[in-house]
């Protein structure tokens, strides 16, 4: 009885009936699922404008977790980004508003992309840096043609280069405006809303670091 | 020849030489910092230490050293044979020497590390040196262990400007002394020295002095590791980018076998690094030739000009042809150059030839100054050879043709070449008629010239060049042409093809099949290179 075949049809074909839908004419004149569907809009509708004019609007990432609305109003309302979304990229300064980065092209080496360009200068004669640190001349990152794998942020020996403003790139109408230079990379703040460098290392010339003791010998 | 064994391998060396040496012919690297084939030997960095077997039947030198033992925690005495620097000690017939088998030069090559490196400043990233330095090699190789010293390392002069062209860095420096041989030994120009001693010394420019001899950047070259930098190259590469093509220097008529590097990403050289040749410029090259790559970029002559204007290659080709026909072999004068490469004067040659001008002339860069070690006062690459390839078809001196424009008898000239040897020859070329410039640079010759041809230059073409010795050696091409430069032999094979005239080949294989009855080649012994330093 289980495994039992029944050829069916004038064809004898073999295999389980299908049960054939109910025509009846509430089925056939489509009118009670379309009235069904109108009232899960009207149903919706009537919440959202309950929610807005009353300002019970629910935290979105909350709703989308629970039942219910799930709809937000982009891009006046953002979802939040998660804690180690990576958005462009910005540039970290040190305490005096100077870049921390070295120009050691460790960043652009590790670039699958081959998007940073970096042009390393020197600091002039006399600069309690000199010999110590290089500075970046040029710091552009084609935002367009980056990845955002964030290689080049583990690449970086001395944190001066970031992902964490939390923001994508937005859309621009032209290529060049993707051509992020140093001073727009430097002018993005962290989500913590700062702008100075985790790396600790000490500086010439500051406290913490000896300099040269040659001449005390 | 007698032999001597290294590890397992047999090693023939010539009565004399020492172990490092003969080990390098054979394609051992034992390693070493102080040491450099071309040099005196110091002996002073330790790190090419060897164990030698003592004869058969003899006890070994043997030290009392105490050693750490790790299990007990306290030092133990124990019994160490003496290791000698491979770099002094002259190979003998059925020597044994062991280098990588053997335990104590693991270690003595470790602890060397590991003293280079204490007070080392690991700032690699913004070191030139990286990528090829030794102490970041033998790191890897012999090392490999964190610093244990917690103590703030000892502190020196950095980025002290040590003449126009070098930047010594005294904290990287690990004293090798290679560069103070080189001012020695080389330049024979003493002009550094050390100071202090220990952990303190470092290397000084004589009071009074700049390091300004014309062999500078041989000592930022032989250096071992990122202590000297070169002020032309300093923070403008990173060494991993660059690719390496073997080329000949064309700064003057030595023909110094050097390496171009290159970035292949933005198709610009970014130095040259000599390439040993025992028999042309052994391990060296002079300033002037390193940093003569930088012709390769400034003052070029990257687009075709008709009469002082821009035009398509193939407009001026069109426009050099039909004043070519025009003129008649009678008042044509064909120049060739030897700034340039055999195959570009070949190719002019036998246009010429084919066209029937007879009336050859040379020219070339000015002479300049020449010294007894490298530098040779003539600045042309490939006088030689042009002479060589001339000399049946008569060739004559620029002076001579500066006579025949005078006599009005070359109205049109057919110049290879950007330069002329005499200020006086340049003023007589604004006489000619028409002048067709086939150039690498802006110049005397390019300014007064009717039609300009872009040709490529040195590095963005293959060429053989001719040395004052008369070695032929090949340059190999390292950038694609830049601007709608081409090489010239093409830019030729172009023209004679206008003229329904076709030269009879298309390829530089051709070409240099075509040439070789003409310029017999005996070409340079051309050592491989040991060791990439």
């Amino acid at each position: 009885m289980k495994n039992e075949t029944v050829a069916l049809g004038p064809n004898q074909v073999v295999g389980a009936p299908v049960p054939r839908p109910q025509r009846s004419a509430s089925v056939q004149t489509y009118i009670p699922e379309i009235a069904k569907g109108l009232g899960i809009t009207m149903k919706h509708f009537f919440q959202n404008t309950k929610e807005m004019a009353f300002g019970q609007r629910n935290d979105p990432v909350l709703e989308g977790i629970e039942d219910g609305i799930n709809c937000i109003s982009y891009p006046e309302q953002k979802r939040p980004y998660p804690a180690r979304f990576r958005g462009v990229h910005r540039l970290t300064q040190r305490e005096d508003g100077a870049p921390r980065c070295v120009a050691c092209l460790c960043c652009s080496t590790a670039c699958p992309a081959q998007c940073i360009h970096i042009e390393a200068g020197e600091y002039p004669e006399g600069d309690p840096r000199r010999g110590y640190e290089r500075f970046p001349k040029r710091f552009v990152i084609d935002e367009l043609r980056c990845i955002f794998c964030g290689f080049c942020v583990e690449a970086c020996p001395v944190d001066a280069i970031r992902m964490d403003t939390g923001v994508h790139a937005a859309p621009y109408d032209s290529r060049e405006q993707f051509i992020f230079e140093k001073d727009i990379l430097m002018g993005f703040p962290g989500r913590d809303g700062s702008r100075l460098t985790g790396n600790s290392r000490h500086e010439p010339g500051e406290g913490g670091h000896p300099g040269v003791d040659r001449d005390k010998h | 020849m007698p032999n001597f064994k290294l590890d397992d391998r047999e090693i023939p060396f010539e009565p004399g030489e020492t172990i490092i040496r003969a080990a390098q012919k054979a394609g051992i690297d034992i390693p070493h910092y102080c040491w450099h084939a071309g040099l005196s030997v110091a002996a002073n960095c330790r790190m090419c230490l060897v164990e030698l077997m003592p004869p058969p039947g003899r006890p070994a030198m043997l030290l009392d050293v105490l050693a750490w033992d790790k299990i007990k925690q306290e030092y133990l005495p124990q019994k160490k044979p003496k290791l000698v620097p491979s770099c002094q000690q002259a190979a003998a017939d059925g020597m044994v020497v062991k280098s990588q088998t053997s335990e104590h030069v693991d270690v003595a090559r470790a602890s060397v590390q590991e003293l280079l490196l204490l007070n080392h400043p690991v700032d690699c990233p913004i070191c030139d040196q990286a990528g090829e330095c030794r102490l970041q090699d033998y790191w890897l190789e012999h090392q490999g262990t964190k610093k244990r010293m917690r103590d703030e390392p000892v502190h020196k002069p950095k980025a002290v400007v040590f003449g126009p062209t070098i930047v010594y860095d005294a904290e990287r420096c690990i004293v090798c002394t290679r560069c103070v041989r080189v001012s020695d030994e080389l330049a024979k120009d003493p002009v550094l020295s050390v100071r202090e001693r220990g952990n303190l010394n470092e290397i000084v420019v004589a009071p009074g002095r700049q390091l300004d001899h014309p062999y500078t950047l041989m000592t930022e070259y032989v250096c071992p590791v990122g202590a000297l930098t070169s002020i032309d190259f300093r923070f403008k590469a990173r060494v991993w980018f660059l690719r390496s093509r073997r080329t000949v220097c064309v700064g003057c008529a030595t023909g110094c076998n050097s390496f171009s590097d290159f970035d292949p990403r933005d198709q610009k050289v970014y130095r040259y690094r000599p390439r040993e040749n025992l028999a042309v410029n052994k391990f060296w090259m002079c300033d002037d030739g390193m940093l003569d790559y930088r012709r390769i970029h400034e003052g070029r002559v990257l687009e075709a000009r008709v009469a002082g204007r821009p035009a398509t290659v193939a407009a001026a080709l069109a426009t050099a042809a039909q004043l070519l026909v025009a003129a008649g072999p009678a008042s044509t004068a064909v120049v060739l150059s030897a700034e340039h490469s055999n195959e570009d004067n070949f190719a002019l040659l036998s246009l010429a030839k084919s066209l029937g001008f007879s009336d050859i002339y040379q020219s070339g860069r000015p002479a300049g100054q020449g010294d007894d070690i490298l530098r040779h006062p003539d600045k042309n690459p490939n006088s030689a050879g042009v002479a060589a390839l001339g000399k049946a078809s008569g060739l004559k001196s620029f002076v001579e043709l500066v006579e025949a424009i005078r006599a009005g008898k070359a109205s049109t000239v057919i110049a290879l070449g950007s330069a002329t040897p005499t200020g006086s020859g340049a003023a007589a070329l604004a006489e000619v008629r028409s002048l067709i410039a086939i150039a690498t640079h802006e110049g005397a010759v390019v300014d007064r010239a009717s039609v300009v041809l872009p040709a490529s230059s040195w590095a963005e073409a293959d060429g053989t060049f001719v040395n004052a010795k008369g070695m032929s050696q090949e340059s190999e091409r390292a950038i694609h042409p830049h601007g709608s430069s081409q090489p010239a032999f093409r830019l030729i094979s172009e023209l004679a093809a206008l003229l329904g005239k076709p030269l009879g080949w298309k390829k530089l294989t051709e070409l240099r099949a075509a040439m070789a009855p003409a310029a017999p080649r005996s070409v340079a012994p051309d050592s491989a290179s040991l060791g990439a330093e």
